[in-house]
């Protein structure tokens, strides 16, 4: 009995002092929520994009996400945050989409097709028509590269796209765009994050095709 | 062929070198066993005091091992490199000694080394003090290696180990059925066994918790300490899982009363418990060193 207790002692000191020094455990914020989000992203106006997710461990996960920082001055960075478990599954279906986007004090958490905070706010851009006589978004020159950030491409969202966000929002109802082009089914998402969406991080692989490789591989 | 000449010219010369550092550790020796002055400084008598052998030589082992650590760099020149040589050399001389004397100190706090060695000549002192100047070399040699030439690092890390081995040593009475005390002032060599089983089991775990590269001596300190830990927390598994595979018998059900206690002096059992330490710590170096979890960066 007394040999056990000492065992769970050392197995708490081990826990509490890996978790306090290691430095795996230093520099990766947690988030249990979307309410987390107010305290990591900094600035004004900022625009939180989903890039990637990813879950380690064997019998007890532990989730990763990465975003896309978009703030204001044209800067872009990407943070690595560990989330809980209901937060990273939920979060799943909405890789290439802005889950948080902070317009001074307002914070908005439904997630949306990128660029909600930007298109129609005259001080970054204007409405444009093409040749086809079709209004389109344009960035101003201050915030050129805006369309590669937000993971857009070559694709200029049209009025009726912009109306969509409002709409989105009046509903409460994740918004994809007008044709489902952004999300983990989408055309624009898939063309611009396809480090996601790699053949091989797609595919399932059984027991027999792991063992197959495995052997292919070693001898 | 003048270059290969001058090469091995220059590695006889350097071979002469180190005997004469062990010429001056023959010396030093003396500095921590006065008692043994005249043995040491006139020609030694194996055949007379096997016991002494065993001690004076085992450091002989221990010295020849840390110095196996230190490197010649001939392209900074013959005589700079000799110089590097007699500093580090000095060095490593001066923590091995004081090493094996506090080590020493802690296990023998209450035996003599005069009385078991010279008079008694306790064969079972003698091999336990064995495995302490093998396990302390081999610990110094770790240090001096991961240190990296600089003093500050190595007194740092010398000191960190010296405080994980002082610690290590007091778990042998945690794990081992055998009473220390009683069974080396009766000579008995079972002790030796599953001491120096678990001495040497300890030596490698604790050189493998400091064997890892290292850029900062916080962060490196800090891993030593988490997988000293680990370390601690592995081996018991290891231990009593082999224990349950190869259970032992002590004593028979018709057998005399004391029986259990007199199979557990004899020769097997030391052995079979030093085996079971020697076993599970490098089975434990291999769950606590050998396992990679990567890192989540390649998928991100």
């Amino acid at each position: 009995m007394y040999k056990f207790f000492l065992y769970t002692i050392l197995v708490i000191i081990y826990l509490g002092l890996a978790k306090t020094l290691s430095p795996s455990e230093i520099g990766v914020q947690y988030l249990q929520n979307e309410r987390g989000f107010s305290k990591i992203v900094p600035g004004e106006e900022a625009t939180l994009i989903l890039v990637d997710t990813h879950a380690t461990g064997f019998l007890i996960k532990t989730y990763y996400q990465k975003y896309r920082l978009i703030s204001t001055m044209d800067t872009v960075e990407e943070i690595i945050v560990r989330t809980s478990r209901e937060f990273a599954k939920r979060n799943m279906k909405f890789i290439g989409l802005s889950i948080y986007r902070r317009n001074h004090e307002k914070e908005e958490f439904l997630p949306q097709a990128p660029g909600s905070l930007y298109v129609g706010n005259r001080e970054y851009g204007e409405w444009r028509e093409n040749k086809k006589g079709v209004l389109k978004w344009r960035f101003a020159k201050a915030f050129k590269n805006y369309p590669n950030y937000l993971g857009w491409g070559k694709f200029r969202p049209t009025q009726e796209f912009a109306d969509g966000y409002k709409n989105s929002a009046t509903t409460n109802k994740p918004y994809f765009g007008l044709k489902h082009e952004f999300g983990p089914e989408g055309r624009i998402t898939r063309e611009n994050f396809p480090h996601f969406f790699k053949d091989e991080r797609m595919k399932k692989v059984d027991m027999k095709t792991l063992l197959i490789d495995y052997f292919k591989e070693n001898f | 062929m003048a270059e290969i000449f001058d090469r091995l010219v220059i590695r006889i010369l350097l071979a002469g070198f180190v005997c004469l550092m062990i010429y001056a550790y023959r010396y030093a020796h003396v500095i921590f066993y006065p008692s043994v002055k005249r043995q040491v400084l006139k020609r030694i008598n194996p055949a007379e005091n096997p016991a002494d052998s065993v001690h004076l030589f085992s450091r002989l082992i221990g010295i020849a091992l840390i110095f196996s650590s230190i490197s010649f760099n001939e392209s900074s020149g013959f005589f700079l490199s000799l110089f590097h040589f007699a500093v580090w050399g000095t060095i490593a001389i001066i923590l091995y000694l004081l090493s094996l004397f506090i080590v020493e100190s802690i296990v023998f706090y209450n035996f003599d080394y005069t009385d078991e060695i010279l008079k008694r000549k306790n064969m079972s002192y003698a091999f336990i003090s064995f495995c302490h100047a093998i396990v302390i070399a081999y610990l110094t040699r770790t240090v001096m290696t991961q240190s990296d030439n600089s003093l500050i690092i190595l007194l740092v890390l010398w000191l960190y180990m010296l405080v994980i081995v002082g610690f290590s040593i007091k778990y042998y009475t945690f794990i081992s059925k055998l009473t220390f005390s009683r069974l080396l002032i009766q000579k008995n060599l079972s002790l030796c066994f599953s001491y120096g089983g678990f001495t040497f089991g300890a030596g490698i775990i604790i050189a493998s918790c400091f064997d890892q590269e290292h850029y900062d001596i916080t962060v490196y300190c800090v891993q030593v300490l988490l997988k000293t830990i680990l370390s601690l927390l592995i081996f018991p598994l290891f231990k009593k899982g082999l224990v349950y595979i190869f259970p032992v018998k002590l004593g028979d059900e018709r057998g005399f009363e004391g029986q259990v206690d007199q199979d557990m002096q004899n020769l097997g059992y030391g052995f079979y418990e030093g085996s079971v330490f020697i076993a599970g710590a490098i089975l434990t170096t291999m769950i606590v060193n050998r396992i990679q979890f990567g890192t989540i960066y390649p998928f991100f």
